[in-house]
């Protein structure tokens, strides 16, 4: 066929057509179906699994560390700063809790009896629920539902500087761990220094594991930064709070606002605030700062914002799941996903901060208040009433839809 | 406890714009519909998130098909017809492309003073035709020719795909369509006099059907550059998402029960007709018909309950058919505003060496380093996609599968790593600014990311290939030999019109069509 006359052929659709027909009767009519594209997304993002506690260790007076290993298959990879979210059923609550693995991400990937571990600090009365219920009743042999890798606090070697600074407070400490050790491993390439600010000695998590960490690793520097009175200091240690002299001092040159260090902070929230601080009087550019997410507020009263005359209330809220409405109690001040969680109902969360977006749903009718700290809805959401359960309290009798999910 | 009806009409598996699409056009017949979504979001890859409190496009998220306003295209009449309207954003220009080897550098715009009104193609100037020219003197006319062929062959398109008519008819009626049905996009391109530069400049949106001209019928290509040049392209103004939870909502309003966090696992059939589907949860739902997103691959390779219920056809079907592309796409946030980082276009194609698609697809085989960028910077669509003194640029290149499939999950972060600073790299050279130093928010996706998020077949995006042995044409003419299984039809980019948001929602559309159709037939 000349192609310069295609103007006149008028064959053309007959001819396609007869190729594509012999491609297909030419073809195996057998199923040949693979995906190995699929099967790495799965192996990456496994979703729940069955994890075994193979290990318990008292890293505090108060805290524990829990090894796992996982009873089928193999553990996902994951990127040091990541964090896992277990499920659980206490009494007639079903929730979640996501904590940051204190482990190498190499650990869950080598080794004859590949591992991951949390450290799990005793809540203190009234607080950490779940946390105590962990710490009180975990123990060897175990098994529970675990799913990872979940988070983006973890360095990026497309963004972050190769030289980081750490500030961490309290449990705030267990991400850098995991940091420090893949960096001793050579699997990352990174110096950090980790500034971990506390009131006492007496009673902080993982300080013989950094120290021993930072003494095989030159490119790891632990320092304990001790703000309560009466304590006594080692070599190394340092005085006061996590101020802006000493984040200066640890920066890289002497200098936080050249852009050369990144800063990653964790630890509580009058932490953050604090810090956030001493960052931004420093000139730090907001890209070297990443800051972990630190859970739902413990008094919503005291955000901005929140009509307090409503804290005592309880009110009704109707849970649609397809065809089906169930009505609850919800109290005015919880989360609409604690009050689903209370009543067993199967919901899905991980960061339980407002970020991660899988607790998602539609408030079809009734109010709601959303703090702005911590409120990762998109703007789309926002305009048709999706809300984050995790972030969301009720201001009046409400109805929800939420996904059917197993029970 | 029922979470379900006892029966639907119709369940569509997979919430995204084609299943949307198919579902709305479903219930708008009266038909009581269910939308099982695998995720917890609608719209599937046109989607969004948030990353370090700013919201992301997933990718490059031009809508086509849309049109002013006052000159509304067909995507944009069928979206206000089922009581949807969107925010729409005019994309500023068509593309800037970018070639140092060969002294390329010019920007082109949408716009033309023809016509096509009442599906009746009246030809014009085109203004990209003149921006051309002004570089490339006299080209004028051979250029202006090519794109009202492609115009015309545009309109024909969608006529025939809502008309079908004899060939006779179809001769009479557009007669440069059927004539250039049998080849390919060079072929076609190689009987215009235009000088080498000038067919390298036309060839830019290659990347956008994921085929080298060498294999691409030249209807796809006519479509894909009538389409870009006389409508312009739009973006929502609230992200993609707000083009799904738009449609999703209007969904709902109709009536149709969309169900997040359902993954079907098993779509059930007996004596070849479809009656209803299972989750992975367990719930067995009922209804006779069944669009299907997922790939005919995945559907007739695990899906269907039983597999003996599956002809051989259907796997002559698949086997045949060649997997088009997937994506690598690196989403920025960057510290400071675009002009501040030499960024001073919405759309750029660059390639660092030549415009040579067979060797460039040759690189699509591959885990890079690839030549041809794509590089979008939302802002100069979307102002107001990131706070002010901030850039929304995303780097892109789509790749086939095929070199993804051998990397092992211990390796996935690094080559993912690799890739993504192999295309910032580039695009900071061409830009003169190391854009390594601004970056805020970062994300790469993958095939593996697009199969994380929609279980889609090898992490595929734009279907199967358009190519001269799949040829559009030729789908439309055997598609009805194609319904393997009664009850089942599909919708998403692996169906009839292909790739891209507004294809997805024809596909759609056909999808419920169908369905309606034996519908009737079968007297429901």
């Amino acid at each position: 066929m000349k192609i310069k006359s295609f103007l006149k052929d008028v064959g053309g659709a007959s001819r396609v057509t007869k190729a594509r027909k012999a491609k297909f009767d030419n073809a195996s009519g057998k199923n040949e179906y693979t995906d190995p594209i699929n099967a790495l997304a799965r192996e990456l993002h496994p979703g729940k699994m069955k994890v075994r506690i193979t290990k318990v260790e008292e890293v505090s007076p108060t805290a524990k560390k829990f090894t796992f290993e996982a009873v089928e298959g193999k553990l996902p990879p994951f990127q040091a700063g990541n964090y896992v979210s277990f499920s659980f059923q206490i009494g007639e609550t079903k929730t979640t809790r996501a904590y940051s693995i204190c482990s190498a991400p190499y650990q869950a990937r080598t080794g004859e009896h590949p591992f991951f571990e949390v450290t799990i600090r005793n809540g203190r009365p009234g607080q950490g629920f779940v946390s105590t219920y962990c710490y009180e009743n975990w123990k060897e042999g175990d098994i529970v539902i675990a799913d990872l890798p979940y988070g983006h606090f973890y360095i990026e070697p497309l963004r972050d500087s190769k030289y980081i600074v750490g500030l961490a407070g309290g449990s705030g400490i267990t991400p850098f761990y995991a940091m420090a050790q893949e960096i001793a491993h050579g699997t990352l390439d990174a110096d950090l220094t980790i500034l971990y600010g506390s009131v006492s000695k007496k009673d902080i998590i993982l300080v013989k594991q950094l120290t021993a960490v930072s003494k095989e690793c030159k490119r790891v520097k632990f320092i304990n930064v001790i703000s309560g009175e009466g304590e006594k200091l080692e070599k190394g240690d340092e005085k006061g709070f996590i101020s802006r002299e000493l984040i200066a001092k640890y920066s890289l040159d002497g200098n936080p606002s050249n852009g050369k260090t990144t800063f990653f902070v964790c630890g509580p929230l009058p932490m953050y605030n604090f810090v956030a601080k001493e960052l931004a009087a420093l000139n730090v550019p907001a890209r070297r700062i990443r800051m972990e997410t630190f859970g739902a507020p413990k008094d919503i009263s005291k955000a901005e914002g929140y009509p307090v005359e409503l804290i005592d209330k309880v009110f009704k809220m109707t849970v649609v799941r397809g065809v089906q409405e169930d009505v609850i109690d919800a109290r005015a001040d919880e989360p609409i996903l604690v009050a689903l969680e209370r009543h067993g109902i199967a919901t899905q969360s991980h960061c339980r901060s407002g970020e991660c977006g899988y607790c998602r749903c539609k408030v079809l009718e009734g109010t709601f208040f959303v703090p702005s700290v911590g409120d990762g809805r998109r703007a789309a959401d926002k305009r048709f009433n999706y809300v984050h359960a995790c972030s969301t309290y009720p201001t009046s009798d409400i109805k929800v839809r939420i996904p059917i999910l197993d029970d | 406890m029922a979470f379900y009806k006892e029966k639907y009409d119709a369940i569509v598996v997979g919430g995204a714009l084609s299943g949307m699409a198919a579902a709305l056009t479903l219930a708008n017949k009266g038909k009581s519909v269910l939308v099982l979504e695998r995720h917890n979001l609608p719209g599937g890859l046109t989607t969004s998130f948030v990353r370090g409190g700013l919201e992301m496009e997933a990718t490059l998220h031009e809508m086509m098909s849309i049109g002013p306003e006052d000159a509304p295209l067909k995507i944009r009449t069928f979206l206000e017809e089922m009581g949807i309207k969107v925010d729409w954003l005019r994309v500023p220009e068509a593309y800037r492309i970018y070639v140092p080897k060969e002294s390329i550098d010019i920007t082109l715009h949408a716009g033309w003073t023809g016509s096509i009104k009442d599906n009746v193609f009246v030809p014009g100037e085109f203004n990209m035709a003149k921006e051309i020219d002004a570089k490339y003197p006299g080209t004028f006319s051979e250029v202006n020719r090519l794109m009202n062929l492609c115009a015309e062959v545009y309109n024909s398109v969608n006529v025939l795909s809502i008309h079908p008519m004899s060939k006779p008819a179809m001769l009479l009626k557009h007669g440069n369509f059927v004539k250039t049905a049998g080849y390919s996009t060079s072929e076609v391109m190689d009987t215009f006099k235009l000088p080498q530069e000038v067919k390298d400049i036309l060839k830019a949106y290659w990347i956008y059907v994921g085929s080298p001209f060498s294999e691409l019928p030249f209807t796809i290509y006519a479509v894909l550059m009538g389409d870009y040049f006389i409508g312009g392209s739009y973006v929502a103004k609230e992200f993609s998402h707000e083009l799904s939870l738009r449609m999703q909502e209007r969904l709902e309003e109709l009536g149709v029960q969309y169900e997040y966090c359902q993954d079907v696992d098993k779509i059930l059939v007996k004596d070849g007709h479809v009656y209803g589907v299972r989750t992975k949860r367990g719930d067995e739902i009922h209804a006779d018909y069944v669009a299907c997103s997922a790939y005919p691959n995945t559907c007739y390779g695990k899906m269907i309950e039983p597999l003996s219920e599956v002809p051989a056809g259907a796997y002559k079907f698949t086997n045949a058919k060649k997997q088009g592309v997937s994506v690598v796409s690196v989403v920025l946030t960057l510290d400071k505003a675009p002009k501040e980082l030499n960024i001073h276009d919405y759309s750029v194609f660059a390639s660092d060496g030549d415009m040579d698609l067979d060797r460039l697809w040759k690189q699509a085989h591959t885990l890079g380093p690839y030549d041809y960028t794509t590089t979008i910077c939302l802002n100069y669509a979307n102002p107001g996609c990131t706070p002010k003194g901030q850039t929304s640029l995303s780097i892109t290149f789509l790749p086939l599968s095929d070199a993804f499939e051998t990397i092992k999950a211990d390796e996935y972060f690094e080559v993912k790593r690799k890739l993504a600073r192999s295309l910032i790299e580039t695009v900071s050279k061409h830009l003169g600014v190391n854009l390594f130093d601004h970056i805020l928010e970062v994300e790469v996706e993958m095939p593996q990311s697009v199969a994380h998020y929609t279980s889609d077949y090898l992490g595929g995006i734009y279907g199967f290939q358009h190519s001269m042995d799949d040829h559009i044409v030729a789908r439309l003419q055997m598609s009805e030999e194609e319904n393997y299984i009664k009850g089942l039809s599909f919708c998403g980019a692996h169906a009839i019109s292909g790739d891209g948001m507004s294809p997805c929602i024809t596909n759609g559309r056909k999808a419920a069509k169908i369905l309606l159709d034996e519908m009737s037939e079968e007297g429901k």
